[in-house]
């Protein structure tokens, strides 16, 4: 016999924003269930451990910008989220040298310094600039964004709100800001240093998880975005929550559960039930059915629309607007079991930086090579990789002595092309092989043992090529 | 000592129009020009070889006949793509599959132009004071135009207005084309003479920009030349005197006000008034960087302007023969733009200091001189532009022009190569760029030419911008000159 409950709001997938919009109706007092396709919830916030004793995130890797907003007012520590802030990072190049970024201000400097004296100021007045902006953002991200054809008195207010911001800042840095959102991170970068190795490590922040190159309009935003985080309050820090990724999104379904709210796993959307364009619940391809008022998506808008809600339901315009939502995956990830620490020889012993993001691109003219790879549908033969081995901060992650490695790789295409056709269909075991072992010879610029290390013989390197960006 | 209320260096056709302006106004201008020729790059033979972009008003000061022609973007297969504004079909006259899709979108495209076209007619909105101040309730007002053009468009166009605006070319054109020769001209038309390709965010904009007044293509009757001459005949009409061969060594300035100029040959001439068709920095240079704040010349300094076309103009000894082409369309534009991804491919080596191995070509015959503009090239490629690389890129040229005009290699008698560093030395446009400053939406408007000076004025006194590189930017529409001596009457200034 089929369930029919009905609930005061339904939120189809569990990923961590449908988690965190469920917590927060779930305690407003309403009925909430969360209906999740998959067998575990988490969606790109997930470790699970496929080798035993490996815990591995799959897509997402490391933490910033969860609101801390959210943290305090879902209290999510008190359900197990722990995040450990990670130091610095650090870009190795092929002649046996490393650029390191260091949280400590004046060690960093002595090492911009070590580069290139004149990109010591250069970097002060860069980080200026991104703070200021970081600034005039962060209190938008909480806000509804206003809908400039209308004239209701939100969407007025909102723009009103925006108007007084912008003019807070007086005419330089409303210039600054005009900039800033609409350059691209190479030209900003171009501007401000001279050094090539500090701009290619700089750059990584503007392009991560998208379809775009470093020399792109608009990426200067986006390094912006990858600023705009904190870990207890360090604005900009990065860290792992500890036990994975995924306890982000455990800590959000024991929130929701004690708040009185329903998960059901293995629970796949078939449709969304619309009768004369209302909603009115959610068909399962289990065959429940189940009624709500109110139903959210943590589906992206082309699922949610195209393959799970009724044409005929939906205005046509509108639906030309989702079939032409540009969702490109840009990225791939490779989790590694180590049997050991690998070495970087060229690091000195007990370096902090090896804690923190490691890279091994040394020029923006490379990074747009790579980008220029992917946009033909190949993945870039020098890619761009942010690598990093949390189980040195994180000792839940591997077995005692044994180290986990995530490396996410840019840039990569969902519909890979071959003999002139692009298609998903194409990422066979030779491909996946292929696309491995160009990280690995990569990977070999910083850590040259790095292919003794895996945990062999039961090689465990699994990767995810990203269907969606971000 | 010689005087004159308002000197302008560079007679090209916005220093004309700048020198034009302020004469119809009573005032005495002598404009300088350090070659022999006016008209800066729409001299003959020089970059521009067609007109887009011009508003009526301007065609009816100026007086020059103009005729429209039909643009031909060529085909590897022989079904080239015949363009009339929003018209489309095969050159062989049969219906363009595609024909209803492009006009739709050439239409829209055309639409959004005419909305943003009250913004290029006037100095940009400034940012000093802050938004709500007092002093720019006019240009609020102005805004407000182009806020009741946009409410005009209805919701669902003015939200698509806003989508687009930001985007880039690539996917707007392909959303509405399947990719070939009709969508290769619209994105060549959005990025040719910029640093971009059609995939860079902001390309809608730039072709949006080239489709103000109506998307038209136009040939100046007698050529280039004619549209030059008929630029300074304006000024000479209103009274300004022109110099040639008269190279300008520095703008004297006294208490940081602009007072003049010295010439090369040391010759001193005082004005109140100095507008410069250079880009900032070598305008900055030329009075002395010692007069504007550190900030205002890093700024300068990185302002973007990378030149990426570059010039052929060949000789030929007898007319070429395109495949597929009628005598009449032989004297259309002629693109080679296979489809918009060709275009992007094109503009890759470009990035990396590389010739180009498949360039986009806008062809333009005259009797038995070809006009080419090949993009993308480097601004200065690895190792420079050595007559090796000069000889690369024509024979890459000819190559690409060969394919589709069977026999072309064999008229060519002679062939002038203007790299962007040769347009940079002949007419002083920062990096030979067509805009004297890329048109990135980081540069544009308010934040054009570069942050703080987006209204003509530097901080000497009396020294204003009136080329290229200031509001609204490039294309021979001589507003960035009218604009800038508008703004340096309402300053106050003479």
């Amino acid at each position: 016999m089929a369930n029919h409950d009905s609930y005061d709001a339904i939120i189809a997938g569990a990923g961590h924003n449908g988690l965190t919009a469920a917590c927060y109706l779930a305690r407003a007092g309403l009925r909430v269930l969360v209906v999740e396709k998959n067998d575990w919830i988490g969606g790109a916030a997930v470790s699970r451990s496929l080798e035993p004793g490996w815990t591995y995130s799959n897509c997402s890797y490391v933490c910033s910008l969860l609101r801390r907003e959210i943290v305090r007012d879902l209290d999510l520590p008190r359900f197990g989220l722990q995040v450990i802030p990670y130091e610095g990072g650090a870009t190795f190049t092929p002649d046996g040298d490393y650029f390191a970024y260091y949280s400590d201000h004046d060690a960093l400097r002595r090492e911009i310094a070590r580069h290139e004296p004149r990109d010591v100021d250069a970097y002060d007045r860069f980080s200026r600039t991104v703070i200021r902006q970081c600034r005039f953002i962060r209190p938008f991200l909480l806000r509804n964004a206003p809908d400039p054809t209308s004239l209701k008195v939100r969407d007025l207010q909102e723009l009103l709100f925006l108007l007084r911001r912008a003019n807070g800042l007086g005419a330089r840095e409303l210039a600054e800001t005009m900039r800033f959102w609409t350059m691209s991170i190479g030209d900003f970068l171009d501007a401000h240093f001279e050094s090539p190795l500090i701009k290619a490590h700089l750059a990584g922040s503007g392009i991560i998880g998208t379809g775009l190159g470093v020399y792109s309009p608009g990426t200067a935003y986006v390094l912006l975005h990858h600023y705009m985080g904190d870990v207890d309050g360090a604005i900009g820090a990065w860290g792992f929550a500890r036990g994975g990724m995924g306890a982000i999104t455990r800590a959000l379904g024991d929130c929701l559960t004690e708040a009185g709210g329903v998960i059901r796993t293995g629970a796949g959307v078939e449709r969304f039930i619309v009768d004369d364009g209302r909603v009115k619940g959610v068909a399962l391809d289990n065959g429940d059915i189940f009624f709500a008022p109110v139903v959210a998506s943590n589906m992206d808008v082309k699922r949610t629309f195209l393959r799970h809600t009724a044409r005929d339901q939906l205005p046509e315009d509108f639906l030309r607007g989702v079939e032409r939502f540009k969702i490109r995956g840009s990225s791939a990830k490779l989790n590694i079991a180590l049997d050991g620490m690998p070495e970087f020889p060229a690091a000195p012993e007990g370096a902090p930086f090896l804690r923190g993001d490691l890279h091994c691109s040394t020029s923006l003219e490379e990074l747009e090579r790579a980008y220029d790879d992917w946009k033909e549908g190949q993945w870039s033969r020098n890619p761009y990789f942010d690598m990093l081995i949390p189980s040195q901060i994180d000792p839940t992650m591997a077995p005692q002595g044994k180290h986990m490695m995530t490396v996410f790789v840019q840039y990569a295409p969902y519909d890979l092309e071959k003999d002139g056709i692009r298609s998903g269909q194409h990422w066979d075991d030779a491909a996946r092989q292929a696309l491995a072992d160009c990280v690995f010879d990569k990977i070999e610029q910083a850590c040259p043992d790095i292919r003794f290390g895996w945990s062999m013989p039961r090689c465990a390197r699994r990767w995810t090529s990203n269907a969606r960006s971000g | 000592m010689e005087r004159f209320d308002a000197l302008v260096i560079g007679a090209g056709h916005n220093g004309l129009a700048a020198a034009a302006a302020l004469g119809a106004r009573g005032k005495s201008v002598c404009v300088l020009e350090k070659s022999g020729v006016v008209g800066g790059m729409a001299a003959e033979g020089r970059l521009a070889h067609l007109v887009y972009n011009l508003s009526e008003g301007e065609k009816r000061r100026l007086g020059v006949n103009l005729a429209e022609v039909d643009t031909v973007s060529l085909s590897p297969d022989g079904a080239h793509a015949v363009v009339r504004r929003g018209a489309a079909g095969f050159a062989d006259g049969r219906a363009y599959p595609d024909a209803a899709a492009y006009g739709a979108l050439h239409a829209r495209l055309v639409r959004f132009a005419g909305v943003l076209a009250h913004l290029a007619e006037a100095p940009p909105l400034g940012l000093d004071g802050g938004l709500a101040s007092f002093a720019s309730l006019r240009e609020i007002a102005r805004l407000g135009k182009v806020g009741l053009g946009l409410k005009r468009l209805g919701k669902v166009e003015m939200r698509e207005f806003l989508r687009v605006i930001l985007s880039n070319a690539y996917d707007t054109i392909l959303d509405e084309l399947p990719d070939g020769p009709l969508a290769g001209a619209l994105a060549s038309d959005a990025v040719r003479g910029a640093w971009a390709g059609p995939r860079s965010p902001g390309t809608v904009f730039s072709l949006i920009y080239r489709l103000g007044h109506g998307g038209a293509v136009y040939r100046p009757e007698g050529g280039m030349g004619a549209l030059a001459e008929a630029y300074a005949a304006a000024a000479r009409g209103k009274g300004c005197e022109i110099r040639l061969n008269a190279p300008v060594a520095r703008v004297l300035v006294e208490e940081d006000r602009a007072c003049g100029v010295e010439l090369a040959d040391g010759a001193r001439i005082a004005a109140q008034a100095v507008l410069s068709s250079a880009g900032p920095l070598q305008t900055m240079l030329l009075a002395g960087v010692a007069h504007f704040d550190i900030e205002a010349t890093r700024r300068a300094r990185n302002m973007r302007a990378k030149g990426s076309a570059a010039k052929l103009n060949f000789a030929l000894s007898g007319r070429p023969v395109f495949t597929g082409l009628s005598e009449a369309q032989h004297h259309a534009r002629l693109l080679v733009a296979p489809s918009a991804a060709a275009v992007e491919r094109a503009f890759n080596p470009a990035k990396y200091g590389e010739l180009p191995k498949s360039p986009v070509l806008e062809m333009v015959l005259d009797g038995t001189r070809f006009s080419v503009i090949a993009s993308h090239v480097p601004t200065e490629p690895q190792g420079g532009w050595t007559r090796a690389a000069r000889d690369q890129l024509e024979k890459v040229v000819v190559q690409a022009i060969e394919a589709h005009a069977p026999g072309f290699a064999g008229l060519v008698t002679g062939c002038e190569v203007l790299t962007p560093a040769d347009i940079a030395d002949l007419t002083g446009a920062p990096g030979g760029h067509w805009h004297h400053a890329e048109m990135g939406l980081d540069q544009v408007l308010t934040l054009r030419p570069i942050a703080g000076n987006a209204r003509y004025a530097l901080a000497v006194q009396g020294l204003y911008l009136c080329g290229a590189s200031a509001h609204p930017g490039g294309d021979v529409t001589g507003l960035p000159g009218r604009n800038s001596a508008a703004q340096l009457l309402a300053d106050g200034v003479l």
